[in-house]
């Protein structure tokens, strides 16, 4: 179990190029430990930028990245280790498949940290499980399978590793509502069963109000905002001014409270809307 | 990853970029001609007055051509080195042990030495830096075009290479996501034997591969879909036009070389020959 913090980090791409670009700029922000946060933010707000300096990929050209308090910059021979401890599914992940076998590709991660093939057997098969990697699919060749299915064995070649924090980069993005809800509480399940801390990027507001315990938005390069999901979206109209908004069954409640109608607290999920709503009308036949 | 050619490119609005790719082309190999064809002190004097003349006109800071060079430092120390050693011929300059070092070893040393610097200030200055990858090929088309008549498939040739050159940025782009998500699962590129790391490549390799042919068949059907079939009849949406800077600047151009060219063969000062 871990805690990751980053201390006025920093990253610029090509620099000294015409080409520069300021992705990250002096940023705070603490993964806290075995709760799911949610980063939000624009396309081109510096999120992928940020999630790959939490396992080492990026330097920060400024700043420190520190897990456990420990700066992973300080030995870069433990590097390595560093990212067996904080596992990341990169954007788009279906396209790192290499393997003759989906089981041979989760077990890449494994294999490299040297398990034993009993313990790596194990470790694919419990993947799998959270992931949602059907056993039938596990000796099927990974480029047979489909779209929603491909990035289903990715996400489970990096659980594999059974990381202290999983960070996982748009997650869902691209997959139909059903795939969408199945790969995200495959990763809910997988923090609560091992009590990992999960980072999950997106830019679908829904799916934070749903899935997270804190939530990070990100505007041009910095953090524009850190709190509960209740905290951020108290805060409708300032993020309706970064662009992103409010999930739209928070705005209506917002909307029904300002006319009156008591909801409580859930407002975050249709659900929760619903439930409220369902008991206030019986309420009122009664 | 990003420091590979084609990042070279360094976009800008000067009259070097503005040029007609074919001027430039024509004016590149003007320029190693006469780089190649004199040999008098005097003559590389006012050459390297022009060029550093057409290094402003660019507006590319110097410190991006000096950067270019780096790559030739060891071609250049090399040959030097042959230059030295081997050459005989004029006077014995240097002797020691089975070290002999003669006038022309000398004289070749540098006179290759300061050509192949021209050339690479050249290259940079007419092409690489200052024009984009499509618009060169477009500019090679167009010069080429009277050899299809000959039937060779210059279209196609220009279209493979515009195609390939398009996606250089995207493969290298590629290749660094790939080897990324695999050095998250631990892949480690860096170390052990010449085997065990081609084989820790092939879990990069292989999804290149799969991706990059992919590409190609989607690219296919996309060009399919817009009843592309062939350069026969095809109209360009830029058109290159030689308009009045090119013809000032070739004619500008010209002059200049004819001038270097003269002085050599008038005040041939200091002529690196024997
Ligand atoms: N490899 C790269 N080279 C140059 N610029 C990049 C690269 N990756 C991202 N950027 C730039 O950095 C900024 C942040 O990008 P990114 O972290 O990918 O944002 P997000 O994931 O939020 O969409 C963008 O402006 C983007 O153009
Ligand atoms: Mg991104």
């Amino acid at each position: 179990m871990a805690e990751i913090r980053l201390e006025g980090v920093s990253y610029t791409y090509g620099r000294g190029t015409p080409f520069e670009a300021h992705a990250v700029k002096d940023l705070t922000l603490t993964i806290e430990e075995g709760k799911i946060t949610g980063i939000i933010g624009h396309t081109g707000s510096g999120k992928s930028t940020l999630v790959e300096m939490l396992n080492g990929l990026i330097k920060p050209d400024f700043g420190r990245v520190l897990l456990d308090g420990e700066d992973i910059w300080a030995d870069k021979k433990k590097l390595r280790s560093v990212r067996f401890r904080v596992g990341l599914v990169m954007q788009y992940p279906e396209y790192q498949l290499f393997d003759e076998t989906v089981r041979a590709d989760i077990a890449f991660g494994p294999h490299n940290m040297g398990l034993s093939e009993e313990e790596t057997d194990e470790r694919v098969r419990e993947a799998a499980r959270f992931a949602g990697v059907g056993f039938e699919l596990l000796d099927k060749s990974p480029f047979e399978l489909s779209g929603g299915q491909k990035r289903r064995a990715a996400v489970a070649g990096v659980m594999a590793m059974r990381p202290d924090v999983l960070v996982l980069d748009e997650p869902a993005a691209g997959l139909d509502p059903k795939g969408r809800a199945s790969i995200l509480s495959g990763i809910r399940e997988y923090s609560e069963a091992t009590g990992a801390s999960v980072v999950i990027v997106s830019h679908s507001m829904e799916d934070m109000a749903a899935y997270c315990d804190r939530i990070a938005v990100l505007a041009d390069g910095g953090l524009a905002m850190y709190g509960t999901r209740e905290e951020i979206f108290a805060r409708r109209d300032e993020l309706r001014a970064i662009g992103l908004g409010v999930p739209l069954i928070t705005d209506i409640a917002y909307e029904l409270s300002s006319l009156g109608v008591p909801l409580g607290d859930d407002i975050y999920t249709v659900r929760g809307v619903a439930e409220a709503l369902a008991k206030l009308i019986k309420g009122r036949e009664r | 990853m990003h420091d590979i050619a084609l990042g070279q490119y360094f976009p800008g609005d000067s009259v070097m970029h503005r040029l007609d790719p074919r001027v430039k082309l024509v004016a590149l190999i003007a320029f190693i001609t006469v780089i190649f064809v004199v040999n008098s002190a005097a003559s590389f004097l006012l050459l390297a007055v022009f060029t550093f003349a057409l290094l402003l006109l660019s507006r590319i800071p110097l410190s991006v051509y000096a950067r270019g060079m780096k790559p030739i430092l060891f071609i250049i120390i090399f040959t030097t080195v042959i230059n030295l050693l081997m050459t005989t011929g004029g006077r014995q300059l240097f002797s020691f042990g089975f070290i002999h070092i003669y006038e022309k070893g000398v004289i070749n040393a540098v006179l290759v030495s300061v050509r192949l610097c021209f050339l690479m200030l050249g290259s940079g200055l007419f092409l690489t830096y200052t024009t984009s990858p499509l618009s060169l090929t477009d500019g090679l088309e167009s010069l080429l075009s009277p050899l299809s008549k000959l039937r060779v498939p210059v279209h196609e040739f220009s279209m493979m290479m515009t195609i390939a050159l398009r996606f250089i940025p995207t493969l290298v782009e590629e290749t660094d996501k790939v080897m990324n998500a695999q050095k998250a699962r631990g892949a480690d590129f860096s170390s052990g034997g010449l085997i065990s790391r081609a084989k820790a490549l092939l879990p990069v390799m292989i999804p290149l591969f799969v991706s990059a042919f992919r590409r190609a068949d989607e690219l296919a059907v996309a060009m399919e879909c817009r009843c592309y079939r062939g350069g026969e009849g095809r109209t360009r949406m830029k058109v290159l036009r030689c308009g009045r800077v090119d013809v000032v600047f070739l004619a500008v151009f010209a002059l200049l070389a004819a001038a270097v060219v003269l002085v050599n063969v008038f005040f041939p000062l200091f002529a690196f020959k024997l």
